[in-house]
């Protein structure tokens, strides 16, 4: 009986049932469209004061400006230039020391209740701290970055590494290999995919910290364009950065989906 | 002065902490090229016999020897086929059987090519080379671990439940493979397994375990009552049938003495 339903909307609303792939890109694009309709007629018709809610057309204006004019590009290069900056400083750290970790009992044992206890420092606490101790340069917005991930990123890496299953690291000593041997082609092959996996999620978490870094402490990048337009009360420009934040976001997690589906076909 | 028995159990015991695997020292001589299935219920201490003679665990007292010398880590004399996880899902079924030489000073790259070749074809997957291990069946992969296995040069394979998770059909029909490839490329090899049936129809000899702690509960000549040739039509004679019951038997024996 399931699923025989009659009726076009009935076949929407079958209870966890199928749904062709045209169906669902039109849902997804139906649902954006509309929410975008809703935003436009809003201050059209006056139902929002255009200063606290510009139309869809005033943000696309003032992003236009702002790249024209204000230089948006060379602001987002520099957001851009320190979230990978710190992100692969934290990877470059994480990665070695999360696998010692689940590779020597000792080596966990020992830095576990340290990290779990900075990881949960909020970084936004830590702000005062660090600018005591970098000043309001580069390397403050770096440690804040550093700080909000590289606790929770090694962390990541040590599960990663300790779901090797063992039949694995077996397997390759009754071939023969060393547990050097074994770590390098068995384990690390192993725990790629969902290492890439860790780090396009930390990647992401690294432009939450980046905004607070740039709001506190900086002179240019994203976060700063959208804290300064807040003071001049320019919505359409905060909500231009917050737009272009979000696209840099989705360009960049789509990249590393690309690349985990090319590297990993065998999945 | 007696021969050397080329693969010997010696008074081996063996607890993890306060679990007592195998509490009475274990004693069994296995010659070389017999097939032999260790049969007993789940956690009755045969596969910690079994892994003891990769390497993978060590005895606590006693000892495994090997041509007379005591087994240390694990090496490529004697080669592991789990259940699970067999082959690497990282590797085409060609580059999984190369593996097994990956550390073999002794060959030429040509004469590794030539030697994967060779067991992929004994295996009869000399068309699946270039697959990946997601795209062939479960009883191909098991089929990849046997290939990587003899490729890598082992003596004595060591086989822990490697059927148990096909279906009934490729289960059959891979016990016939390997019992073929075995005839064809004499092996030493501990099979472990707690199916009856598999356990008679591939084995040279069985050892019936009791619960644990392990003991041994029968030590079963198979090839005398069976022969050493099988094939579908052994399971359907009245030996094997009478085997099989006075096999189930003692394992339900065994099973109530427990409890």
């Amino acid at each position: 009986m399931m699923g025989q339903s009659v009726a076009p909307l009935a076949r929407l609303f079958v209870f966890r049932g199928a749904l062709s792939r045209n169906v669902r890109l039109a849902a997804g694009c139906g649902t954006a469209l509309l929410a975008l309709a809703i935003w436009s007629a809003a201050p059209a018709f006056g139902w929002t004061n255009p200063v606290f809610l510009p139309s869809p057309l005033d943000v696309v204006e003032a992003l236009w400006i702002m790249v024209t004019q204000n230089g948006l590009l060379t602001d987002a290069g520099i957001s851009i230039a320190r979230v990978w900056g710190a992100f692969l400083l934290s990877a470059v750290m994480a990665i070695p020391i999360g696998i010692m970790m689940s590779s020597y009992r000792i080596v966990g044992s020992s830095l576990e209740p340290l990290i779990d206890f900075i990881r949960y420092l909020p970084v936004p606490a830590l702000v005062p701290l660090s600018i005591i101790w970098f000043g309001i340069g580069e390397e403050t917005k770096i440690f804040l970055l550093w700080l909000g991930t590289f606790f929770q990123l090694v962390l990541l890496v040590a599960e990663d590494m300790k779901r090797v299953p063992q039949e694995y690291f077996e397997i390759a000593y009754t071939l023969g290999a060393k547990p050097r041997a074994a770590l390098t082609s068995v384990a690390l092959r192993s725990m790629l995919p969902s290492l890439v996996d860790n780090l396009r999620i930390t990647l992401g978490w690294c432009w939450t910290y980046l905004i607070i870094a740039e709001i506190v402490a900086a002179d240019n990048g994203l976060g700063f364009v959208i804290w300064t337009a807040r003071r001049y009360m320019e919505t359409s420009q905060v909500m231009a950065g917050v737009f272009v934040i979000g696209i840099i976001g989705l360009v960049s997690d789509q990249a590393f989906r690309l690349a985990h589906r090319m590297m990993f076909r065998y999945l | 002065m007696l021969p050397v028995p080329y693969l010997s159990f010696v008074a081996v015991t063996k607890n993890f902490g306060t679990l007592h695997v195998v509490e009475t020292p274990f004693n069994l001589e296995i010659p070389r090229g017999q097939f032999v299935a260790f049969l007993g219920p789940s956690g009755c201490g045969k596969t910690t016999l079994m892994r003891m003679v990769g390497g993978l665990d060590t005895p606590t007292d006693g000892s495994i020897l090997l041509e007379g010398a005591p087994v240390g880590g694990p090496d490529r004399r004697r080669g592991m086929v789990f259940q699970s996880y067999s082959s690497f899902p990282w590797l085409t079924v060609e580059q999984n059987v190369l593996f097994g030489m990956k550390y073999r000073t002794d060959l030429l790259p040509s004469e590794k090519r030539a030697r994967a070749l060779h067991y992929l074809k004994l295996v009869g997957l000399q068309d699946f080379g270039a697959a990946y291990p997601n795209r062939i069946s479960g009883g191909m992969r098991q089929r990849v671990a046997i290939a990587r296995t003899l490729a890598a040069g082992s003596e004595i394979l060591l086989m822990d439940e490697p059927f148990g998770a096909l279906d009934a059909q490729l289960r059959e029909e891979l016990q016939v493979e390997l019992r073929r490839i075995q005839t064809e490329d004499t092996k030493t090899i501990i099979f472990v397994t707690h199916d009856v049936e598999e356990a008679i129809f591939l084995a040279d000899r069985v050892i019936v375990f009791s619960p644990r702690p392990a003991t041994i509960r029968a030590d079963i000549d198979v090839t005398s009552i069976l022969g050493a040739v099988r094939d579908l039509t052994t399971r359907d004679g009245q030996a094997f049938f009478n085997l099989r019951t006075k096999i189930l038997h003692m394992l339900r024996n065994a099973h109530t003495a427990a409890a």
